[in-house]
């Protein structure tokens, strides 16, 4: 769950002495949108993203358009001018929550990683924390997701888990949210198996309610008076 | 009244799940009793079981897989793959029963000796991946068919469509990139059911998009939303397709007392469904419609449904 196991490591970089249009063909060709920029050993300078860019220049040639006289006049603009020279960063050692909560707080689409000298290790991006975020769910393997209300009291969860694991079945998952009736939770385990006849059976007989997820989503909807 | 097949042998009881097991002998027991006892059995054209030529198994699926599969079987082991995939050392003789008894099948639509059919068979297939067991399934019926109607047969559109509770996601991704077979499923939402694929988004990939449908339902949903998006999803769908063979992955665990998933598919839903499935055979296929067993574990329903669905195929 470390920054270091989900980002990118072979980042394309620039330089500040690059052209803007040449940074732009470069995220192009490449289909991203963020280019740290470096210095001599791989310190970090700066990051140029494709909104900068599209602030930069006139729209027609932000669109990608080539009219080799409109280009010509924007040749001068180098990637130092436009860049923003602090950006936010993170280090590989931070967790993917950390990086969760970072990306929301400074509304970017991705950071720098970069270690305590400040030279680059790697590129995180809000795709890379979606595929991580998959990962976490278990949602990538087959399975079979199940809805269990508890008491909100300690010890629940393992007695689920407990039971699960004696029928030999496999988590994806285990989610556990607020439900809306006092002093209860909803227990969602990602079973990753397609036979949940008999474990449905045994939590039934456990005593558990096994709710339809549908039924509880609706009774999440603000209701109409 | 239609002359309709009826495949069945009772080589499928021997694959053995173990006690616990939901996908069991006793599912055909029960479909052949339901079958028998509504007094449909003399109405029908029995079709003989016989073991598929592998090279029609290798249209699908990797000689690795296949090998191993074998070898796993008649060795003794207990599962393939994955826990889910139980089996016994005949599990390997009644998985080519059942694909050769399809194949078989398909002949007999193809040579006009029966008009449509229904195959009976285990181990199920819609799950198995082209080197993978998964959700209790080994060979891919289904897919294996498509692929001999297109090779032995010329059929040139192939139509599948597959109402099984749970995504066949071995056939889709047998067919995604394949513009000659399409492959409709209608089954629970991904994100509440097994194997969790089957989005409204997978449409298929390079030369087959478009060629993929899916319409995942939401848990609780009945006969009502099953026949809207039938209707708005595959009913248009086929009628630009124009599929010259109509394959049906049959699956009646969408029953409302079926333990296995949250659907709620009454008697009559699945009636409805396979009404639909005949026009729409009788329409682009001259007919030609053949329906292979996939999941469905409520033994005390699996007899109506099973006679109810051969009623229909015998448009009686």
């Amino acid at each position: 769950m470390f920054v270091s196991q989900s980002m990118t490591r072979k980042v394309i970089t620039v330089s500040k002495e690059m052209t803007v249009l040449e940074a732009q063909a470069l995220m192009y060709e490449n289909s991203i949108r963020h280019l740290p920029v470096v210095e001599a050993d791989n310190l970090l300078v700066g990051i140029i993203t494709d909104r900068d860019i599209r602030s930069a220049l006139p729209y027609r040639l932000a669109m990608g358009q080539s009219d080799p006289q409109e280009r010509a006049k924007y040749a001068h603009l180098r990637v130092a001018d436009v860049m923003s020279v602090t950006p936010a960063t993170i280090m590989p050692t931070h967790t993917l929550q950390d990086a969760l909560l970072l990306i929301q707080e400074k509304r970017v689409g991705a950071f720098p990683v970069v270690d305590e000298l400040g030279r680059l290790k790697g590129i995180i991006s809000v795709r890379d924390l979606l595929r991580a975020f998959i990962n976490v769910l278990g949602i990538g393997e087959p399975g079979t997701l199940l809805c269990i209300i508890v008491e909100n009291q300690v010890g629940q969860l393992k007695c689920i888990v407990d039971a699960i694991t004696e029928e030999g079945i496999s988590f994806g998952s285990v989610l556990v949210a607020r439900y809306w009736e006092e002093g209860k939770r909803a227990v969602f385990p990602y079973l990753l198996t397609n036979n949940v006849i008999r474990i449905k059976k045994k939590l039934k007989d456990m005593g558990y309610t096994l709710l339809d997820p549908m039924k509880w989503y609706m009774d999440q909807l603000p209701k109409s008076e | 009244m239609k002359r309709t097949g009826f495949l069945y042998d009772p080589r499928y009881l021997l694959h053995d799940t173990g006690p616990y097991h939901p996908e069991r002998s006793e599912r055909l027991e029960a479909i052949v009793k339901g079958i028998t006892d509504a007094g449909l059995m003399p109405h029908l054209t029995k079709i003989k079981a016989r073991r598929a030529d592998q090279r029609w198994i290798e249209t699908v699926h990797a000689p690795e897989y296949i090998h191993r599969f074998e070898e796993f079987s008649l060795s003794g082991r207990r599962t393939l793959d994955c826990d889910d995939n139980q089996m016994s050392p005949d599990t390997w003789e009644a998985a080519n029963l059942a694909v050769g008894g399809v194949l078989e099948a398909a002949r007999m639509i193809m040579t006009d000796e029966i008009d449509n059919a229904f195959c009976a068979v285990r181990p199920p297939g819609h799950h198995a991946e082209r080197g993978e067991a998964m959700g209790f399934c080994y060979f891919n019926n289904v897919a294996i068919a498509a692929k001999y109607l297109q090779m032995e047969w010329k059929v040139e559109r192939v139509g599948i469509v597959d109402f099984d509770v749970h995504h066949g996601n071995g056939t889709q991704h047998t067919f995604e990139k394949d513009a000659s077979v399409f492959y409709y499923s209608i089954h629970q939402h991904p994100s509440f059911a097994y194997p969790g694929t089957g989005r409204e988004f997978e449409l298929g990939t390079e030369a087959g998009y478009g060629y993929t449908k899916n319409s995942p339902v939401l848990p609780g949903q009945g006969d009502e939303t099953y026949q809207r998006l039938i209707q708005k999803d595959l009913v248009p769908a086929f009628q630009t397709f124009e599929p010259q063979v109509i394959i049906v992955s049959t699956g009646f665990d969408a029953h409302k007392d079926d333990e296995m998933a949250d659907m709620s598919l009454s008697n009559d839903g699945f009636s409805w469904i396979m009404r639909t499935l005949m026009k729409m055979a009788e329409q682009h296929a001259k007919g030609r419609l053949l329906s292979v067993l996939e999941g469905g574990y409520c033994l005390e329903r699996l007899p109506e449904l099973a006679a109810d669905h051969v009623k229909v195929l015998l448009d009686a």
